[in-house]
């Protein structure tokens, strides 16, 4: 029986972002611990509810894909591909919950993850920021901030920010960098003034 | 190679078991996910191999906090510390599981590998042979990213792991090096390795 290739690049699709937000999940969870941040811990529990729909609709999409015997193998391999994505948010999740549970943080988790000097803020892009309607690219938040994107929360959706990614109006901006650029980044997303560019 | 070894207590520290715990249990999932879509044995099996590191690891780091707990009050801080291995062990055990699907062959459905193909960077493994030119000399010196767009992202040198190696770092006969790069460059290194290229231009 023949499977369409519009079926297949569903399945691609969903892949490749189960993948993407298990792996960004494992980056905000270490941030949250790095900076005791309650908020970054709240986007990894949110995102590891998100994945878990996600999840069940690639294995029913994959599931519904009329495969015939022989190549039932081919297709257990992607089941068990997303599983993996799963135990990889999980495992996310644990680490944001020492955040979320209050524990203290170990001074030695703190050495671990250290780069120092370095923090995690969120942003919301304002309708009159420059940086609506532009792709990150071109945006040059690094080069004007010294922050950079982790991760851009458009309504319910996550997106790891790509070079052609279009920031819009209204996205949450989850961006690392050294705490003095945070000022500039800040003013940037909302809007209030051109950001302050810094010398060397 | 896989039987259990007997784990003696190491004095390596905690932050220094944890922190290779972390860098290990990254370099894993990417290797991993290379495996499965090259389909690639070697590759599943340095994840193999790493993943024996890190569960010798997670020992250490349990036999340091446990010895470390002097109270309850030491107690309660050190369990966001196992918390957190515990929980790097299972990201390094969900890479296991994506090499195992390659070393059972169960394969991926060949379109899902033709779409992750176009993927821009590859991992690959590669071991260096006694005729290399590589031999004896320093990462640093090699220029390896400059010259043909390929990073050294971990050695193994018999038993041991170096992750992210300094540039002072000199190639060894016999090394088996992890690198990640743009496909051509990778097959050059590849060529470099095994002493069928004598030449780093």
């Amino acid at each position: 029986m023949a499977i369409t290739e519009e079926h297949f690049k569903k399945i691609v699709d969903k892949l490749v972002f189960l993948k993407d937000t298990s792996e960004l999940m494992i980056d905000l969870a270490y941030s949250s611990l790095l900076l005791n941040s309650r908020s970054l811990a709240e986007e990894v529990e949110a995102l590891e509810n998100h994945m878990d729909n996600l999840h069940t609709d690639f294995e029913l999409l994959v599931l519904s894909s009329g495969f015939t015997p022989e190549e039932s193998k081919d297709f257990l391999g992607l089941i068990r591909l997303g599983v993996v994505t799963e135990e990889i948010a999980d495992a996310a999740m644990e680490i944001a919950n020492v955040v979320l549970r209050g524990l203290e943080p170990h001074p030695i988790l703190k050495l671990v993850i250290e780069e120092a000097e370095e923090t995690v803020t969120r942003v919301t892009v304002s309708e009159t920021s420059p940086l609506v309607g532009k792709k990150i690219r071109e945006a040059q938040i690094q080069e004007e901030t010294g922050m950079w994107v982790l991760v851009i929360r458009r309504g319910t959706w996550w997106l790891r920010p790509r070079s052609d990614t279009v920031i819009k109006a209204g996205d949450v901006l989850i961006a690392a960098g050294y705490a003095e650029g945070e000022a500039d980044f800040e003013a940037l997303a909302s809007g209030v003034k051109e950001p302050v560019k810094q010398e060397g | 190679m896989a039987e259990s070894e007997k784990i003696d207590y190491e004095p390596i520290s905690v932050r220094e078991a944890l922190t290779e715990m972390k860098d290990v249990s990254e370099i894993m999932i990417d290797l991993a996910y290379s495996a499965a879509l090259f389909n690639s044995h070697e590759l599943a099996e340095e994840v193999m191999e790493l993943e024996k590191r890190v569960d010798y690891l997670a020992y250490i780091i349990d036999m340091n906090t446990m010895l470390a707990a002097r109270d309850a009050e030491d107690a309660k801080h050190l369990t966001a510390v196992t918390t957190v291995a515990a929980a790097t062990n299972k990201i390094s055990d969900a890479a296991a599981d994506i090499a195992s699907i390659v070393l059972k062959e169960i394969g991926i459905h060949p379109i899902v590998r033709k779409a992750f193909e176009q993927v821009e960077e590859r991992l690959a493994r590669t071991i260096v042979k006694p005729e290399s030119i590589l031999v004896n000399k320093k990462l640093g010196d090699l220029e390896l990213a400059a010259k043909i767009g390929v990073d050294i992202i971990a050695i193994r040198r018999r038993q041991k792991w170096l992750i992210d190696p300094s540039e002072k770092e000199r190639v060894v006969e016999s090394d088996v090096l992890i690198v990640r790069g743009a496909p051509h460059g990778v097959d050059e290194l590849k060529a470099l390795a095994e002493g069928k290229i004598k030449e780093l231009e």
